[in-house]
C-alpha cells in the first residue's frame, strides 16, 4: 500500500513515516499543501494522510481540489483542533476519515488498513481465533467445549476484537465501534470490560488470546 | 434609606423651611411698616402711652395669627406638594439609575456583549451609561482573551503531545529495546495520554464557553440511556466491590443530544463509583416530577465537606488535592457534566453529607408526550 503523508510539522511527519514504514507501507511525505496536491494528482496513491493546518494551501483546500478533479483516493484528515464542525466539514468535502491530534499511530494504521480493505469485510457468521469461536447468529461464545453467556456489550466488544483479530484495536476505536462514543469518556470503561471478558474467556485457557498493548489498546491473536 | 427618600425629605424640608422664612419676612415687614406708620402719625387720639402699647400688641398678635393662618392654609399644602412633587421628580431623575442597576444585575460572563441603551443627551446619567458600557466591553475583551488563550494553548499543546505519544508508542513496541525499557516507555505513554485527555477536556469546555460546540436537539428516550449507564456502572463497580442499584426508571423522552447525555450519565455514574468505598452503594433513579425529568445519582463515600460543596463544579477542583493521584480522571468530569446540563437548559445540584450520602440531581425539561 502506498501512502502520501502531507504534514508540515517535521517531527510528526517523521514518526508517522517511521511507523507506516514499519507496518510495510510505502510512504511519501510532503511538507506543504501545494506539493501535496501536486504529488496526489501525479502519483496513484492508495491513501492520503492530510493535515488540515498547512502553510500556504490548507488541507481542506487540497482535498477540495482533489475531489473537484475527480480524484477519489481515500483521504484521512488530521487536525489538532478536533472540532465537531471541522470534522463534519472535512467529511462533507469528501474525506473518508478524520483523526484528531494527538492520535495513536496504531489507530492511524488501523484506519488506513480499513480504507484499503473497505468493501471486502469478512461476512463469516462464525468467527474463530485459536480455539475461541463466536457464532454471530446465536451470539454464543465457545472455548474448550464450554459455552459462555455474554451481555450485549460484551458480545459487541468480542465481535469487534475477533473481526480485527491480529490487529491492534485502540481504545478510541473500541469506544467508537462498541459504545458509539465520539467523545473521550474520561473513564477506564474499556479496560474494565476487557478485564471481564478476559476472566471469562481467557483466564482458564492456554494459549492466551487476549493481549494488552500498553498505552494503545488490545489485540486478539494466537501467538503473542 | 434610599437616595430617593432622602432627596424627597430634603426637598420638602427645604420647601417648608423656605415658606417659614417667607412667612417670617412677611411678618417682619408687616409689623415694621405698621410701627413706622404709627410713629409718623404721633399720638392721634391722645391716648395714654400704655393704652396705645396694648392696642399695638393686640394688633401685632392678630397679624401674627393671620400669618400663621396663611402659613397653615398655604404653607402646609405647599410643603405637601413639595413632598409629592419631589417624590415624583426624584423618581424621574433616578429612573435611568434603576434601569442601569437592573441591567448591571443581569450581566454575567455569558452576556458581556450586550450594551445598555444610551439616551444620547450627554447628561450625567448618559455619561455613566457610557462609562459602564466601556467597562463591560473591557471585561468582555478580557474574557475573550482568556478563552482564546486556553483554546490556543490546548491547540499548541496537541502537536508536541502527538509527537511525544507517537515516539513513546513506537518505543514501547520496539522489540530491540529491553523489557524494562519498554515498560518505562509504557508508563510514560500512560501519563502522556492522561495529559492529552486533560488538554482535550479543557479545549472542549473552552469551546463550549464560547458557544462553539453545537448540540443536537432531537427526541431522546432518557430511560434507555439510564438503563445503558446502569449496565456500564455495574461493570465499572465490580472491581471496586461497589453495588449499583437502579431505583425508579420511568419511560420518558426529552429533547437533546444523545451522545452528550450519555457522556453526562457516564461521568456521573463513574464519579459515584470512583468516590466510593468497598461495600458501598450507588443508586440511580429517573422520575418525572412536575413536568420535568429528574435524574438522581446517589452514592456512599467520604463525601464533600459543606464549605467545599459549592466548588465541586469548578475545573480541576479536588476535595483533597494531596490525594488526587489515587483516583484517575482529568478533574473535569463535573464541569463537563454541568456544561452538558446547562446546554440542555436544565439544572444540576450537588449535595453531600461527609461520611453519608452524596447526591447529584439533574432536572431536564421533558418533551410533551
Amino acid at each position: 500500500m502506498r501512502v502520501l503523508v502531507v504534514e508540515d510539522h517535521q517531527n510528526t511527519a517523521a514518526f508517522v513515516r517511521k511507523a507506516l514504514l514499519a507496518e510495510g507501507f510505502a510512504v511519501d511525505v510532503c511538507g506543504n499543501g501545494e506539493d501535496g496536491l501536486m504529488a496526489a494528482l501525479t502519483t496513484p496513491y492508495d491513501a492520503i494522510v492530510l493535515d488540515i493546518m498547512l502553510p500556504g494551501r490548507d488541507g481542506l483546500s487540497v482535498l477540495r481540489q482533489l475531489r473537484d478533479r475527480l480524484n477519489a483516493t481515500p483521504v484521512i484528515l488530521l487536525s489538532a483542533r478536533g472540532e465537531v464542525d471541522e470534522r463534519i466539514e472535512g467529511l462533507n468535502t469528501g474525506a473518508d476519515d478524520y483523526l484528531p491530534k494527538p492520535f495513536v499511530v496504531a489507530e492511524l494504521v488501523a484506519r488506513l488498513r480499513a480504507l484499503g480493505r473497505r468493501g471486502n469485510e469478512s461476512r463469516a457468521t462464525v468467527l474463530r481465533v485459536g480455539d475461541l469461536r463466536l457464532d454471530t447468529v446465536s451470539r454464543a461464545a465457545r472455548r474448550g467445549g464450554q459455552e459462555f453467556d455474554l451481555t450485549a456489550r460484551e458480545y459487541r466488544l468480542l465481535e469487534f476484537l475477533m473481526r480485527s483479530a491480529g490487529r491492534i484495536c485502540t481504545r478510541t476505536a473500541i469506544l467508537e465501534k462498541v459504545w458509539d462514543y465520539d467523545f473521550d469518556p474520561g473513564s477506564n470503561i474499556v479496560d474494565v470490560y476487557l478485564k471481564r471478558l478476559r476472566e471469562k474467556l481467557d483466564a482458564g485457557f492456554e494459549p492466551k488470546l487476549f493481549h494488552t498493548v500498553r498505552g494503545v489498546g488490545y489485540v486478539l491473536k494466537e501467538v503473542p | 434609606m434610599t437616595i430617593r427618600t432622602r432627596l424627597t425629605l430634603w426637598y420638602s424640608g427645604v420647601f417648608f423651611l423656605s415658606s417659614v422664612i417667607i412667612g417670617a419676612v412677611a411678618y417682619r415687614e408687616f409689623v415694621v411698616e405698621h410701627r413706622e406708620l404709627l410713629g409718623r402719625d404721633g399720638h392721634p387720639s391722645g391716648e395714654p402711652e400704655h393704652e396705645r402699647f396694648e392696642d399695638e400688641e393686640a394688633e401685632e398678635a392678630e397679624v401674627l395669627e393671620h400669618i400663621v393662618q396663611i402659613g397653615a392654609w398655604f404653607g402646609l399644602p405647599a410643603a405637601l406638594l413639595g413632598l409629592v412633587g419631589g417624590w415624583f421628580l426624584v423618581r424621574q431623575a433616578l429612573a435611568p439609575v434603576a434601569e442601569l442597576t437592573a441591567a448591571a444585575g443581569r450581566i454575567t460572563e455569558h452576556n458581556l456583549e450586550e450594551r445598555l441603551p444610551r439616551s444620547g443627551n450627554g447628561d450625567e446619567l448618559d455619561r455613566l451609561t457610557e462609562v459602564f458600557n466601556g467597562m463591560t466591553a473591557r471585561l468582555a475583551g478580557s474574557f475573550q482573551r482568556i478563552r482564546e488563550f486556553t483554546l490556543n494553548a490546548s491547540h499548541e499543546l496537541k502537536t508536541p503531545l502527538t509527537v511525544l505519544q507517537g515516539e513513546l508508542e513506537a518505543a514501547s513496541l520496539d522489540p530491540e529495546l529491553s523489557a524494562a525499557h519498554r515498560e518505562r516507555c509504557g508508563t510514560q505513554l500512560d501519563e502522556v495520554q492522561r495529559l492529552a485527555q486533560i488538554v482535550d477536556g479543557l479545549s472542549l469546555l473552552t469551546k463550549a464557553d464560547a458557544g462553539l460546540v453545537p448540540l443536537a436537539h432531537a427526541p431522546v428516550r432518557l430511560d434507555e440511556l439510564v438503563q445503558d449507564a446502569f449496565a456500564d456502572a455495574q461493570i465499572l463497580a465490580q472491581p471496586r466491590e461497589v453495588a449499583v442499584r437502579l431505583g425508579a426508571c420511568e419511560p420518558l423522552t426529552i429533547r437533546g443530544d444523545r451522545n452528550r447525555l450519555r457522556q453526562l450519565l457516564l461521568n456521573l455514574t463513574d464519579n459515584a463509583v470512583k468516590y466510593n468505598y468497598a461495600g458501598g452503594l450507588v443508586t440511580i433513579a429517573l422520575e418525572a416530577a412536575e413536568g420535568r425529568a429528574r435524574l438522581t445519582i446517589e452514592n456512599t463515600g467520604a463525601g464533600v465537606p459543606s464549605d467545599l460543596q459549592s466548588r465541586v463544579f469548578e475545573r480541576f477542583f479536588r476535595v483533597d488535592p494531596s490525594h488526587h493521584n489515587e483516583i484517575e480522571g482529568s478533574g473535569l468530569g463535573l464541569s463537563t457534566a454541568r456544561w452538558i446540563v446547562s446546554a440542555h437548559r436544565g439544572e444540576i445540584s450537588f449535595a453531600s453529607e461527609p461520611g453519608g450520602l452524596t447526591t447529584v440531581a439533574v432536572s431536564l425539561a421533558m418533551e410533551a408526550p
